[in-house]
């Protein structure tokens, strides 16, 4: 089904595992100028194809691979794409996303998106060339039990096999954890990781290990010297910005640790507290200067926030902020380089850093408390090597471990202390010093996530310093920015692009009269921020802090000014929600463990804590929900979802 | 003059070679100089200038502060490039 539009290859394939067809998904203009792309295109997919009485694990369940319109299109952090499924940790809706190259090399195939429906009949990895697709046995290829580092190396060497020649290509890969279906599995590219929410296990359960693809297509912009122009100044926006353009390219995500164990925000011995006294022993400035070789990024990307890191005189990825963080003050471990040998292995094992290491967490605690005899130990880390294969491969108490800490905590007890949303382990970001974060970790989509949650933090102590105490505003900007990075993500960009929305001033001069006064005044502008909200289309203009809008336009020849991509980003979160409700979410599920919520990090300072009911009012009120938290009618006829 | 403890962060560390240091001052602006003096020492081919220090965040025992905050012996203030992204 071709299109109008540049950027998009036109073409949305369904692939069926269980009888290897091969079949065009309409999908039409229309539904490119609603839903834009990657993940809020495969929620519209899935919208149609899930009751709410699937499951995660069933041939019913599609996963689905879909990339932005600015994919590969050279335009600045395009080198993104999204998977999502049924998620098998939460049983609600999910999506991944995911840097490399495999999203360009779909797009050079022919493609904008893959649903993949149904299920082999043995252990299979397929290869897709310019829409052409092989399916090939991953045990005579000898795949099947690889880790994900030897499973792409392997793929490689099987297609220069039959190419004769290398030519370039994109794969993912699942690693032994996918393979055995621990629910917090992940799908590896390259050396980035569609981590959260255990679609790799989705993958697992399809006996699908792997998936290549290369093609000769052309990628196509709409208006390539003024595209070529404005990316241009898009990418020096970055490369100037002190954020995007200093310290992640200098330190990565890993930098944040010294400013969240500052403000209290660093998640210490199971989310007990915020700060912990080994901190210097495990930031981001020591894996700096001990361990860094060299930054690294995606395709198109000028931030290159990724660090290779030293391990055994080998190169290997480094551990980003929530790995650092929830292995090390999370678990008391100051063992740094410790935690660069676990988050190599959890990637070569293709399982979630994140939700692992919080599952551990808990599991101490749980031992500690005396409600689980497991033997893990807050502080005594030398063993996790050994218990995160366990887990991988399912042996011992890895068995159990591998259900995450909602499952676990319901069967031993210490819900309360269970740090998840949804099913979904937090990250390493401790929200009763920064409520805001604190309601998007509840109200995420996806579960307790930073990122779906609309990530406040950047508001409350990590970029500009409004109160992280107060719930005014909070809603209306967690609100404002989950759907600004929806469209971010719908679009093909990374997230880390949206940071240049701050003015640079406001970060480079913290202590000056411009950014303190903006700081006291975010609080009281909740009201025009959900004017903003509630009317997008009104902002028929592009925002000079947000260059997306301009380069969309220019590459696809769409209108999508402001208000059309905050719009397009609402309609997206939205319609996941509105999927979720048919599996039963609603407000209940929209919690915090008590912990957060009930007991105060400081107990001589009751604010610090999530007022979460209150700020959940609020949100719900800004989003046009029902105080239950479903998607009013009204509200899903003012997006045209229905 | 206060006693204090001055603790460097952030690319602010990485780029001058601080870490910890006792230093006197009334108020956190008469650290910056200081720091830069130090900062020439530890590393001679800094770029750091008073514009980066004067640019920090700039927190006294775990509180946001300015640079007019007035100090007290004993006092650990951070001093820390921006960040973000997470």
């Amino acid at each position: 089904m071709a299109t109008s539009y540049a950027g998009y290859m036109g073409k949305v394939v369904e692939l069926d595992l269980t009888t290897r067809e091969v079949r065009e998904y309409p999908w039409t203009d229309e539904d490119r100028r609603k839903y834009i792309g990657g993940k809020t295109m495969a929620a519209k997919v899935l919208d149609t194809m899930l009751t709410g009485r699937e499951e995660a694990f069933s041939e019913e369940n599609p996963l689905i691979i879909s990339t932005g319109p600015l994919t590969g299109t050279g335009a600045p952090c395009s080198g993104r794409l999204s998977i999502s499924a049924l998620s098998p940790q939460t049983g609600i809706v999910a999506s991944s996303n995911c840097g490399g190259t495999f999203g360009y090399f779909l797009k050079k195939a022919g493609l904008d998106a893959l649903i993949i429906r149904g299920k082999c009949d043995q252990h299979t990895w397929i290869e897709i060339d310019n829409g052409r697709f092989e399916f090939h046995s991953a045990d005579e290829d000898g795949l099947w039990g690889l880790k994900a580092t030897p499973s792409q190396q392997r793929i490689k060497e099987l297609l220069e096999q039959k190419w004769g020649a290398p030519r370039s290509f994109g794969q993912m890969v699942i690693g032994p954890a996918g393979e055995n279906l621990v629910l917090y599995s992940g799908i590896i590219s390259d050396e980035r990781a569609a981590g959260r929410t255990g679609l790799g296990a989705v993958m697992g359960w399809k006996n699908l290990k792997g998936i290549s693809v290369t093609g000769n297509h052309e990628i196509t912009v709409a208006n390539p010297e003024k595209a070529a122009e404005w990316n241009r100044k898009f990418f020096r926006a970055l490369r100037t910005h002190p954020l995007t353009g200093r310290q992640l390219p200098r330190m990565g995500t890993a930098g944040l640790v010294s400013p969240m164990q500052m403000r209290g925000m660093l998640a210490t011995r199971n989310f007990s507290a915020g700060r912990y006294d080994q901190f210097d022993k495990i930031c981001g400035e020591t894996l700096a200067e001990k361990h860094n070789i060299v930054n690294k990024g995606c395709v198109s990307c000028p931030i290159r926030c990724s660090r290779t890191v030293d391990l055994d005189g080998k190169p290997v990825k480094g551990p980003e902020l929530e790995t650092l963080g929830l292995l090390t003050a999370n678990i008391e471990n100051d063992d740094l380089e410790l935690v660069i040998r676990l988050n190599n292995e959890l990637d070569e094992l293709g399982m979630d850093t994140i939700s692992c290491a919080g599952t551990i967490a808990w599991a101490m605690e749980a031992n500690e408390k005396g409600l689980w005899d497991n033997g893990l130990t807050f502080g005594k880390a030398d063993e996790l090597v050994g218990i995160i294969e366990d887990i991988a491969y399912r042996r011992g108490i890895g068995e159990e471990l591998a259900l995450g800490s909602k499952r676990l905590s319901k069967k031993y007890g210490g819900v309360d202390f269970a740090i998840q949303s949804k099913g979904l382990e937090l990250s390493a970001y401790e929200p009763r010093r920064a409520v805001g974060m604190g309601l998007g970790y509840a109200v995420s989509n996806r579960g307790g996530c930073h990122l779906n949650g609309g990530y406040l933090v950047i508001l409350e102590g990590l970029g500009l310093f409004t109160d992280p105490q107060t719930a005014h505003a909070k809603a209306d900007a967690t609100m404002m920015f989950q759907d600004l990075m929806e469209a971010i993500a719908a679009s093909g960009q990374c997230l880390f692009s949206s940071y240049i929305f701050f003015p640079g001033i406001l970060i480079t001069r913290p202590n000056s009269a411009l950014t303190t006064t903006i700081n006291k005044a975010i609080p009281y502008i909740g009201g025009v921020l959900r004017l903003i909200n509630k009317y997008p289309l009104a902002v028929q203009m592009h925002m000079p802090v947000l260059p997306h809008t301009r380069a969309f336009e220019l590459i696809t020849g769409m209108k999508m000014k402001m208000g059309d991509y905050m719009r397009a980003g609402e309609r997206g979160y939205t319609l996941e929600r509105q999927i979720s409700t048919r599996f039963g979410v609603s407000a209940k599920d929209d919690t915090l463990p008590k912990r957060l919520t009930d007991v105060p990090q400081d107990p001589n300072d009751p604010k610090t804590k999530v007022p979460l009911d209150k700020m959940k009012r609020s949100y719900y009120n800004a989003r046009g929900w029902t105080q239950d938290g479903r998607p009013k009618v009204s509200t899903l006829k003012k997006l045209k979802i229905i | 003059m206060a006693h204090v403890n001055v603790i460097a962060l952030g690319l602010f560390r990485l780029d001058t070679g601080l870490h910890e240091l006792s230093l006197e001052a009334n108020k956190g602006k008469d650290l910056y100089p200081q720091l830069l003096q130090k900062a020439h020492e530890t590393k001679p081919d800094t770029t750091v200038t008073q514009a980066d220090i004067n640019g920090c965040i700039v927190l006294v025992n775990g509180k946001t502060a300015r640079k007019g905050t007035k100090l007290a012996d004993g006092d650990t203030v951070h001093l820390m490039s921006p960040v973000c992204g997470g």
